[in-house]
């Protein structure tokens, strides 16, 4: 029994230090953000040449049952749709002021407020409710995004979504809009804000691992 | 430096605390038992191949015959590295920018057998194999994301190692040793595979 009580204390310090994972530096980690893109690989971005851009972000915001949009009158709503306009400008696609005559739409989507979505999900569920398709076009009426690829991503507070859908391949029989790229910033939001900079930059560096983006393209 | 000096001094700390109870002889008599630092160093593999001493080992043992003991050990490490930022390709049409942290945190257990070539001198070299099983969390952290992936696998360690005793009657001594240490856990996180954990490292600690 004395040699237990001997023991005892050096059997506590081993239970407790073998819980301890030394956790790393998560300060050492950068303030830029993560960017995620995924695209339809059967899908020529060659073959368009023009595209048309909301003057809006849409802001999913569950303490509201009303979709919220942040306007371009808003400067952080500005700069980011000019950012996006750039840099398909820079690929060779010419913005049009007419959505019925644009190749692609592009979709700026930010997670204001959300719960968080783990794994394979397709996220129609806010551009079914929030965008609805009819936005488009009058006669979009009653169609539905489709995804030729899942999106295997989890969706958090504080993230950018960038979608592209090919207007051009809308599909009158199954009344499909077909979504061929998504692009995914996470972590732009520093104190309740939109970190504007870094939604910037990651809209720049989503487009630069998205080569396959290019409208002069051979 | 600093982080481990602040690790020995906390071990001597401990030894100091509880060596009244344990002076007045060896914790069990035939036997041994114990408590080291370590530093670790994963080879292989250049997922998180940096060097560290967040770990620890403790082990006990019974001499069965004068020469040999057989007993219990358990220790766990931690390595990280830090991996700045990078598009990882994680198929041919998903693509992932991000710096990282990368983390591999390993907890080997099993079965202990010792042979030292001198019994209750003030030095007692000896040679060690280690079998048994060891749990790895092999791990990427990101500035929104934890990516991770558990794993089990077969372990086994050889050690070369010695134990130092100031005053062989006490039997209460100070404890180093080398060691290779290899478990069979397979782990995938992102777009990196580990077929295997290799490491060396050396213990460094107290013997009672």
């Amino acid at each position: 029994m004395t040699k237990i009580k001997k023991l005892l204390p050096l059997f506590i310090m081993a239970i407790i230090a073998t819980a301890c994972q030394k956790a790393p530096d998560m300060e050492q980690l950068s303030t830029d953000l993560m960017v995620y893109t995924h695209y339809d690989n059967q899908c020529d971005f060659s073959q368009y040449k023009t595209f048309y851009i909301p003057d809006s972000l849409l802001k999913i915001d569950t303490r509201y049952t009303e979709p919220q949009y942040y306007s371009t009158s808003d400067p952080r709503a500005r700069q980011i749709v000019e950012a996006v306009v750039s840099e398909m400008s820079a690929k060779g696609y010419r913005q049009v002021a007419d959505r019925k005559q644009a190749d692609l739409g592009i979709i700026l989507t930010y997670i204001k407020n959300t719960h968080e979505y783990v794994g394979y999900v397709y996220p129609y569920w806010w551009d079914y409710y929030y965008w609805p398709m009819d936005y488009w076009d009058p006669f979009y009426i009653d169609w539905y995004p489709y995804y030729p690829y899942s999106v295997g991503y989890s969706y958090t507070v504080g993230s950018l979504v960038t979608e592209m859908i090919a207007l051009k391949e809308a599909d009158k029989e199954t009344k499909q809009l077909p979504f061929v790229w998504t692009s995914v910033l996470a972590g732009i939001e520093t104190s309740n804000q939109i970190n504007i900079a870094n939604a910037v930059a990651g809209i720049y560096q989503a487009f630069e691992q998205s080569p396959y983006i290019n409208s002069n393209a051979q | 430096m600093k982080k481990i000096t602040k690790i020995v001094g906390v071990i001597l700390l401990f030894a100091a605390i509880t060596s009244p109870s344990i002076a007045q002889a060896q914790l069990l008599k035939g036997g041994y038992f114990n408590v080291d630092w370590q530093f670790n160093i994963p080879i292989g593999n250049d997922y998180a191949n940096r060097g560290s001493g967040w770990g620890m080992n403790f082990e006990g043992g019974y001499y069965i015959i004068p020469q040999m003991s057989l007993g219990l050990y358990v220790s766990y490490h931690t390595n990280n590295k830090y991996i700045g930022e990078q598009v990882l390709h994680l198929s041919s049409t998903e693509s992932l920018y991000a710096d990282q942290q990368h983390s591999i945190y390993q907890v080997p257990f099993g079965m202990a057998a010792r042979w030292r070539f001198i019994e209750y001198g003030m030095f007692e070299p000896y040679i060690a194999v280690k079998l048994g099983a060891m749990y790895a969390r092999m791990e990427s952290e990101t500035q929104v994301y934890t990516y991770y992936d558990k794993s089990w696998g077969f372990n086994v360690q050889p050690e070369l190692g010695m134990t130092f005793y100031p005053m062989p009657s006490k039997r209460i001594g100070m404890h180093l040793a080398i060691y290779y240490n290899y478990s069979t856990n397979k782990s995938k996180v992102l777009t990196y595979n580990i077929d295997g954990y290799n490491n060396i490292g050396f213990h460094l600690g107290l013997s009672f």
